[in-house]
């Protein structure tokens, strides 16, 4: 079972554990595996709410606003000189300052905010610095030299939030630069940023950073394959490739037992990418049209290098399958979940391509597409009833009505029809409800 | 000291570079350049503000006004050639595709590169505070003739903006 470490769990469980030792309920050496097992020693000293972080980090935020502020108001009468000492001494005075309170104090989120606000005073200082001296050149350009320095001071500071602020500025310079120099070897970019953060959020157990960097990564990929080829069938492909390995990626983590904590929002982003790409192209005139299925006439390089970076990442997802399935040697449920997205992502990637070739019958294609879209969310649904997980349940259900309503109202139907669909959809909806809290609650009882 | 706080101030530092590194060419072309002054073209009245900056175009902008001025590929890196005049103005007389060496003293070699609609000498950026930006918008529109700037010139060629002049004010 994965181990619940959300930090009030285990602020809660770390003032309970001294009384359950005294009263004999657990003992002593267990409770010592406890406290090992939920690192509840390295709980900080401080509140353990995440309020308690956003306020030190907007306090934070307002106090480098204001002093630059303060600057600005007086830029002109301030010497070149003193000014470049100014933006220098702000930003020491952050990162110092805070990484002193962090690790001599004690105080490690208000040390860790203020860490945080030293690299927004960072990045802010590059643009100052440009105006001073009026550095004329590409926007981007800021954007890239805010990325370097952030992301080195998240491995540095262990700051997960750093690193999220780092991963936001490299995807936008990675739009910039991409959007000015489209080159084919641009694609090993999102590749080179895979390998910089991920082992970050690994390091420092952050699953936000861990899942926004797939998103982020997904997003790159796709953007350029927009911006290089301008043709929907290549980012079609690539949403799918990147859900897919995401979705992998979270399977492997929960079945191999290796950051478990990684598993179920790793899977979870990969449903919702598969799911969404799958519920935009399930419509009829996509298939019909087909605008998007051609290349920019601009674009004359061959499409094999943006293959190179796809496929990769397309054998990355099949292996974490592959040892996701050797471990899941008894479990055929498990097993038919791997199966159903594995055949929904391959039913949508050849879609892609026949219907990107201006091949395929379009109605053909498209139930297809809803057929794919229908099994991303009975995999959702099947994961609710399996693991418990209320979310996973509604969102699959959801995602049913939603695909189930999209085509009564995409075709022309009577309002008879409608009013029948929408009935049948609200009452097969409170069914489902009643039945799964039902399944939870003969669980509950028989645990 | 713990090997965290070293990784930790080792990545201040490279913060710190990164902020000096940014302006350190201009740094460096403002200490060693010397003194060219150029004339401010006249600028589109309804696009003469973009966000804190004024974007400025200069007689050297355009390849027309060069006598000798060849066809360029995109990015194309160019020098172009400058004399002083009687008024103090540099004034556009050559083009050439490579660092010229031994020019006269009244002359001087500015490196631009060719962006398709015009060049770029990385003076174009034109960055003023916010309590000016109206002041100065307003003077460019009545005065779209007397605007100069002085920048430094280094001798790789490399340009750094200093000042805009409008008539006899100056904005820095």
């Amino acid at each position: 079972m994965t181990p619940n470490k959300s930090s009030s769990f285990r602020a809660a469980l770390k003032q309970e554990l001294p009384a359950w030792t005294q009263e004999g309920i657990v003992t002593e050496d267990a409770a010592q595996r406890i406290t090992t097992l939920y690192e509840l020693d390295k709980l900080s000293k401080e509140s353990s709410s995440l309020l308690a972080a956003v306020i030190f980090t907007l306090g934070g935020l307002l106090l480098g606003g204001g002093v630059i502020s303060f600057v600005a108001a007086n830029w002109e009468a301030i010497p070149t000189f003193a000014k470049v000492v100014l933006l220098l001494v702000l930003l020491l005075a952050f990162h110092l300052g805070g990484y002193w309170l962090w690790h001599q104090k004690g105080w490690s989120r208000l040390g860790h905010a203020l860490v945080f606000t030293g690299s927004l005073v960072f990045g802010a200082n590059i643009g100052l610095m440009a105006q001073i001296f009026h550095v004329s050149g590409e926007w981007y350009g800021a954007f890239g030299a805010w990325a370097l320095g952030s992301l080195v001071m998240a491995y540095a500071a262990r700051s997960w939030i750093t690193g999220l602020l780092a991963l936001v500025t490299a995807t936008t310079w990675f739009q910039g630069i991409s959007h000015e120099h489209p080159s084919a070897w641009m694609m090993i970019v999102p590749l080179l940023f895979a390998a910089l953060f991920l082992p970050l959020a690994w390091q420092l157990r952050s699953r936000v950073l861990y899942v926004a960097s797939y998103a982020g990564i997904t997003f790159m990929l796709c953007s350029f394959a927009a911006e290089r080829y301008g043709s929907g069938k290549y980012v079609l492909i690539t949403m799918i490739v990147g859900g897919f390995v995401a979705w992998a990626a979270g399977e492997f983590h929960r079945v191999k037992n290796l950051r478990p904590e990684f598993g179920n929002p790793t899977a979870a982003l990969g449903i919702l990418i598969l799911g969404s790409s799958a519920y935009i192209w399930s419509f009829h005139w996509w298939w019909r049209d087909r605008g998007w299925a051609s290349s920019s006439s601009d674009v004359a390089s061959p499409t094999f290098y943006w293959a190179i970076p796809t496929l990769i990442i397309a054998l990355i997802g099949l292996a974490l399958v592959v040892l996701v399935i050797q471990q899941l040697n008894a479990a055929g449920e498990r097993r038919l979940l791997i199966f159903g997205i594995s055949v929904a992502s391959a039913i949508l990637i050849l879609c892609a391509l026949i219907g990107g070739a201006n091949r395929g019958d379009m109605a053909l294609l498209t139930i297809s597409v809803n057929f794919a879209a229908l099994i991303i969310a009975a995999v959702a649904i099947a994961i609710g009833i399996m693991d418990e997980r209320r979310l996973a349940f509604w969102t699959g259900t959801l995602f049913t009505m939603l695909l189930i309503l999209s085509r009564f109202l995409e075709y022309e139907t009577s309002l008879l029809t409608k009013s029948a669909a929408f009935t049948l959809c609200g009452i097969a909806m409170i069914a489902a409800g009643i039945a799964y809290e039902n399944h939870l609650r003969r669980k509950e009882a028989i645990v | 000291m713990k090997k965290a706080t070293i990784f930790f101030l080792a990545a201040v530092v490279l913060q710190v570079l990164i902020l000096l590194g940014v302006p350190a060419r201009k740094a460096y072309t403002r200490a060693t350049g010397r003194d060219v002054v150029l004339k401010v073209a006249p600028v589109d009245p309804y696009s003469i503000l973009s966000g804190y900056y004024v974007i400025l175009g200069y007689d050297i902008s355009r390849p027309a006004d060069f006598p000798n001025a060849p066809k360029f590929e995109p990015d194309e890196v160019i020098y172009a050639i400058v004399e002083q005049q009687a008024e103090g103005v540099w004034k556009p007389v050559a083009m050439e595709r490579e660092l010229p060496k031994n020019l006269p003293a009244n002359r001087i070699a500015i490196r631009g590169r060719w962006n398709e609609w015009r060049i770029n000498y990385g003076i174009e950026e034109f960055y003023i505070p916010e309590g000016k930006r109206d002041v100065i918008a307003d003077d460019l529109r009545k005065n779209p003739t007397d605007a100069r700037v002085d920048v430094k010139v280094d001798a790789q060629g490399n340009a750094a903006l200093l000042r805009l002049r409008i008539q006899d004010r100056v904005y820095e």
